[in-house]
């Protein structure tokens, strides 16, 4: 399978790598300045107490050997603790001329003129660490400054191999756990490449299968369920969809047919004017059927769409069910049915809409009750919500059928299409007018009593705060 | 009364054509923008009905160069329901819109209203051959007989009587009576016109309450029937 090329920013793996050598070469950088620091710190104090060391000798002598011949042997002394590659110097000065020794005697006393610690001295091309030592005149020997000094060289080498050595190691080490991370980031992230490549498998010819949560890490397994759920909220979707086309396409065919079919006929044969005007009477009536499914499809597309009920005005909805139970009075007289209003609530609504989803259920419920029955119209404050449930007496409604009532063009039962003047629509669009107003639909059927509403804002919850 | 018709669908602007000037009203047809805006701004009509997708200019941008010069009522057509919110959002926009397929009664519905608007002649009484409406003590007679009617039954009496000789759609009916301004799909119209018809048509010899079938309801006196 062909992937895009990963750029280092995007891939995971090659992100964690370079955080772990990032991580890796700041940790070995600190502890490498710290240990060069201690080194630093170690070897000055080496040299400090080297420095002491060779004096020591040489003071003993100098307080307390015998006067005569004194010079000479202390000089005898330092040729003998001077090693050859002059790494140690020394050198002596006193007002007795016999006492002076040392090349660079001058240097060597400018250096340290005054100075009691540790100086630097830069003579023959190498650097030296000087201390003197004044030794008061004793004995018959005259005063002294005693000076030794010690060639750097081979710390400040001992510092740079040092030095070298933590760097390489502090580069490579960040390498090598950049390469490390890298490793461990795959293998932690195998998983992920094993749902992505089960997730390649998924096809719309094969929609039903889904990922294999179960041997998901549980990290992964939320993200492997919700990604299941999303695919079953997409599926069954794309099963209402085309279900729906379906539907669509034989609600349509039938007038379709009866219009082709009617007028073929109509032309088949010379007609009087009265036979002709009857076909397309009829011809307008199933053209009348059609747009009316048309109108309706596209109210449900915009409301499927996110469209929201516009000029929203505050009423009563018990006002609001008066009104419209005015306009159904005739169909209720006529099946001799009471209606009974309770409650009220105080609700943002489009009253058309509104008043079209009333209609809509109340129509329904005639349609599903004896002649003579009580129907019942509850209103009811939630929360945020006022609901408006119609009650009516009827035939226990199976469970299954109930969530999908509002579904376009359902039907409990299957032969009942196309009956009369409804198209299956209405209580679809009693859904998308509780969709529009940021509510739901309700449907309950038990004990011979049908229970069907819906939701609409309440007008406190609707208004903007403050 | 004037109209002008701005529509490039041929058959549509024909029928729409034929249909008005049958209904009495002089009617001018442009086929695209260009055309529809030179008719337009250089002649007076009463109503102009525009459809929204236009070669050369579009009906938006007609109705905005309309605008600036007459306040000519426009009846706008729109194919698609997303153009509807465009149509009603427009600031200083159309009168009126309907949303393809509309019905040819919904339509001369409409241009009856933008064309009455503003000259209401309310009489008091309304006569129709021998039915007399009298709107002030809500009374109806025919024939000199009294007819007692609910009021919602001289309510849709009234209605017919003020557009005597129109025809009137159900969704029509629905709105004037009733203020359901939408398709409802049921038969309380069917119902409420029956029962009228039962009072104020069936006790005597000529109907006055026709049903012109697919469209709507007419009340008109038509003469002596055969």
């Amino acid at each position: 399978m062909a992937r895009k090329p990963e750029s280092a920013t995007r891939s995971i793996s090659a992100r964690l790598a370079l955080l772990f050598g990032l991580v890796a070469f700041v940790s070995l950088s600190v502890v490498g300045i710290s240990l060069q620091w201690v080194l630093r710190h170690e070897m000055a104090r080496h040299q400090a107490e080297q420095i002491q060391g060779r004096t020591e000798d040489l003071r003993y002598m100098l307080n307390h050997g015998r006067p005569d011949g004194l010079a000479a042997r202390a000089m005898a002394k330092i040729e003998a603790l001077s090693p050859a590659d002059e790494r140690n110097r020394y050198w002596m000065w006193s007002p007795d001329p016999a006492y002076l020794y040392g090349q660079d005697l001058q240097q060597a006393l400018d250096a340290t003129r005054g100075k009691t610690g540790v100086v630097d001295l830069y003579v023959r091309g190498r650097h030296m660490k000087l201390q003197a030592v004044d030794l008061p005149a004793q004995g018959g020997r005259p005063e002294l400054r005693l000076i030794v000094g010690v060639d750097v060289a081979p710390f400040a080498q001992t510092l740079r191999s040092f030095r070298w050595a933590l760097m390489v190691v502090t580069l490579l080490g960040a390498l090598v756990l950049a390469a490390l991370g890298y490793w461990v980031a795959r293998m932690g992230l195998m998983p992920v490449r094993r749902m992505s490549e089960e997730a390649h498998r998924i096809e719309p010819g094969n929609r039903a299968q889904r990922l294999d949560v179960s041997a998901l890490p549980h990290e992964l397994s939320d993200l492997g369920g919700s990604l299941n759920a999303a695919l079953e909220r997409l599926d069954s979707a794309y099963h209402q969809l085309a279900a729906f086309n379906d539907n669509v396409a034989h609600e349509l065919r039938t007038p379709l047919a009866n219009l082709i079919g009617q007028t073929q006929v109509a032309l088949s044969r010379e007609r009087d004017g009265v036979h002709l005007r009857e076909v397309l009477q009829s011809n307008l009536e199933e053209l009348e059927r059609l747009r009316s499914i048309v109108a309706d499809m596209l109210f449900l597309a915009r409301a499927e769409q996110g469209a929201r009920a516009q000029d929203l005005v505050q009423v009563s909805l018990a006002a609001e069910v008066a009104k419209t139970l005015e306009f159904m009075d005739l169909l209720l007289e006529e099946g001799g049915m009471q209606v009974q209003v309770q409650g009220d609530a105080q609700a943002l609504v489009q009253t058309a809409l509104f008043r079209r989803a009333l209609i809509n259920l109340l129509h329904n419920a005639i349609q599903h009750s004896a002649a003579g029955s009580q129907i019942m119209v509850q209103i009811e404050t939630g929360a945020q919500h006022a609901s408006v449930a119609i009650l009516n007496p009827g035939p226990v409604i199976p469970a299954e059928h109930l969530p999908r009532l509002f579904d376009r063009f359902y039907r409990i039962e299957k032969s009942r299409a196309n009956s009369g003047e409804s198209h299956g629509l209405g209580l679809a669009i009693v859904k998308a007018v509780a969709l529009m107003h940021e509510g739901q639909v309700f449907a309950s059927s038990s004990q011979g009593q049908t229970r069907v509403g819906f939701q609409v804002r309440l007008a406190m919850a609707a208004l903007p705060k403050g | 009364m004037r109209i002008l018709i701005v529509e490039d669908e041929p058959k549509t602007a024909d029928y729409l054509r034929q249909g008005l000037s049958e209904q009495g009203y002089g009617v001018s047809v442009a086929a695209d923008g260009i055309d529809g805006q030179h008719l337009a701004l250089h002649h007076d009509f009463d109503v102009v009905i525009l459809d929204v997708m236009l070669p050369g200019l579009d009906g938006f941008a007609l109705l905005k160069a309309l605008r600036a010069v007459k306040s000519t009522p426009v009846l706008m057509l729109t194919a698609r329901d997303s153009m509807e919110d465009r149509v009603r959002g427009l600031q200083d926009g159309a009168d009126d819109y309907l949303v393809k397929p509309f019905s040819f009664m919904e339509l001369l519905a409409r241009v009856q209203a933008l064309n009455r608007r503003g000259r209401i002649q309310e009489a008091s009484l309304l006569r129709v051959g021998d039915l007399q409406v009298d709107l002030i003590a809500r009374r109806v007679l025919r024939q000199g007989q009294r007819i007692d009617l609910t009021a919602k039954e001289f309510s849709l009496l009234m209605v017919l009587a003020r557009r005597q000789g129109d025809i009137l759609s159900k969704t029509a009916i629905a709105e004037l009576v009733w203020d359901m301004n939408f398709d409802s799909n049921t038969n309380v119209v069917e119902v409420a016109i029956k029962r009228l018809r039962a009072k104020i048509d069936a006790p005597f010899e000529r109907n006055l309450l026709h049903t012109i079938r697919g469209m709507g309801y007419v009340l008109e006196d038509r003469g002596p029937q055969a």
